[in-house]
């Protein structure tokens, strides 16, 4: 997995102030997680998974999903936010291994 | 070097007079260079029956009987056979409806519409029969019709379900007293999706280079590992073709398929994937191995929003086209079926067969390709959907890299001249 942390943004081209935006998230990330055998032993110890995302706009953080190791490989996340002003919009993806994974959208009003 | 060359002229001439598949000189031999379940291979079992080697998942019924495209299976079509109702049987429309719909037999409902709410869903590549009972027809004619429609209709799209052995004498007689009881009235619908003719078009899956939309996308791009990486022979994609797979590859797929000196024969870009990637790189690529599917998938993407520009003019793309379009009218397999049957607008396109609507090969089935399959979780290339096409009418695959869907290939990309790629695709 080359691009592992390339993280892919998409945003609505036409944004009315003040309304809901829907925002496609998807970070490419292999999600390794803990296996264990039949008796439930672990096998695996080697983790590495996304925990945590951050969502900032103009400069102020608007929201923070914790995630688990249940979440698939290449995880995809959709929300939704009202456009207040113009600037950028930034998501941050933090994994159980330090990785720190950002990707931007320029939020243009029309 | 003399007697090389004599050697090897002699066993080129031995070759040609051994081989009886080939329709034509420029269609040379071939072996498959594809993954094991896509090599249409039929396997002994110890009890003597057969059992046909296919994808996981798919049927193993083997079709053997049945002719297919082979351009070496000189069989005719099934012999048309006129049937009489059997003596002393009567039918049971109750086990007759239930065949009607069985999906293990036709299903009948992927062409006709017939009353119930649990007729969904139905298709209109053949007439509504939801009042024939009403109309007067001899039970011997309806028995005639299911058993073989040839002898009234010598052109028509139906199987010869009793002719070919798929339903028993015994079911069509069965089918035949339920189709008898459909007297009518015809009850007013509740639900607009149950009548083909008034069900809502499918729409489709948003946008398809999206790659927060289309898992393809992100498949095909972890490919550019393999584009990069040494094979055994220590070199790579990138060693020859240089400044990255956008600009190495620009325009390539729009030429594709298309008749490759070389090798003497038409081939698509995952055709040829198979054999310049190991020559050159020492990498296996197999026919619907993912690491072919994928990186050709990434280097369509580079021909993405340019138009179609395959070769349709030389001696050899106008002789593969003809055979390619002789394929596309060819009725092959248990349902004698022909692709022209569901992909023609005079015949089955731009109708429902069952709940899929059937596109119409004027408008080009080919530019998305491979397209991401929502319904199989997989991305897949023009060929596995040729062989998945062609199973449930009845005939065994051939190869995933067989000339035969090459140049049938050819044939449908031929529409697509002068659109645009959009690769990777998204369909159900």
């Amino acid at each position: 997995m080359q691009d592992i942390g390339k993280v892919r943004l998409r945003v609505p081209s036409t944004i009315k102030a003040g309304e809901p935006v829907r925002v496609r998230a998807l970070v490419i990330h292999p999600m390794e997680r803990i296996e264990r055998d039949a008796k439930g032993q672990v096998i695996q110890k080697k983790y590495n998974y996304i925990d945590k995302v951050l969502v900032t706009y103009l400069g102020k953080q608007v929201a923070a999903f914790d995630t688990t190791q249940s979440v698939s490989e290449n995880p995809f996340f959709s929300f939704a936010f009202r456009a207040t002003g113009a600037g950028p919009l930034k998501v941050t993806f933090l994994d159980t291994a330090g990785g720190k994974y950002e990707g931007t959208a320029d939020i243009k009003l029309a | 070097m003399i007697p090389r060359l004599l050697a090897a002229a002699l066993l080129l001439s031995g070759c040609a007079a051994a081989r009886s598949d080939a329709p034509a000189a420029t269609v040379a031999a071939w072996s498959t260079r594809a993954v094991p379940e896509a090599r249409g291979d039929v396997k002994p079992l110890p009890d003597g029956r057969k059992e046909a080697v296919r994808y996981p998942g798919w049927t193993k019924e083997d079709f053997s009987a049945f002719r297919t495209y082979g351009y070496g299976d000189a069989r005719p079509e099934p012999a048309v056979q006129k049937a009489e109702p059997p003596a002393g049987i009567a039918g049971d429309a109750k086990r007759g409806r239930a065949l009607f719909l069985s999906r293990a037999k036709g299903p009948c409902t992927g062409c006709h519409l017939v009353p119930g709410a649990d007729v969904w869903p139905a298709g209109n590549v053949g007439p509504d029969l939801s009042a024939i009972g009403g109309r007067g027809l001899t039970d011997a004619y309806l028995y005639a019709q299911i058993h073989d429609p040839r002898v009234t209709f010598p052109k028509t799209s139906m199987p010869p379900w009793g002719a070919t052995g798929a339903l028993g004498s015994g079911e069509i007689a069965d089918i035949v007293a339920y189709l008898q009881t459909l007297t009518g009235p015809i009850a007013a619908e509740t639900d607009v999706d149950r009548n083909p003719a008034t069900r809502r078009r499918p729409t489709g899956f948003g946008d398809n280079l999206d790659p927060t939309n289309n898992p393809a996308v992100v498949l095909a791009e972890g490919a550019e590992r393999l584009w990069a990486e040494r094979g055994a022979a220590g070199k790579s994609c990138a060693d020859c073709h240089e400044g990255g797979v956008d600009r190495a590859m620009r325009g390539v797929a729009t030429r594709y398929p298309r008749f490759v000196k070389g090798y003497a024969r038409v081939m698509s870009l995952e055709d040829l994937l198979t054999v310049h990637g190991p020559e050159r790189t020492g990498r296996a690529l197999p026919m619907e191995s993912d690491d072919n599917v994928h990186l050709a998938t990434r280097i369509k993407m580079a021909s993405n929003g340019l138009p179609f520009a395959v070769d349709v003019e030389s001696p050899e793309a106008r002789a593969a086209l003809a055979r390619g379009e002789a394929s596309f009218h060819r009725r092959v397999g248990q349902r004698n079926h022909a692709c022209a049957d569901c992909h023609t607008p005079e015949r089955g396109a731009n109708k429902f067969l069952g709940g899929r609507w059937l596109a119409d090969v004027r408008d080009g089935l080919t530019r998305h390709f491979p397209t991401w399959r929502t319904s199989q979780n997989q991305i897949w290339d023009m060929r596995k959907r040729m062989q998945w096409c062609m199973t449930p009418l009845g005939m065994n695959m051939l190869p995933a890299d067989a000339v035969e869907y090459a140049e049938l290939e050819l044939f449908l990309t031929s529409f697509d001249h002068g659109k645009p790629l959009s690769v990777p695709g998204i369909r159900h």
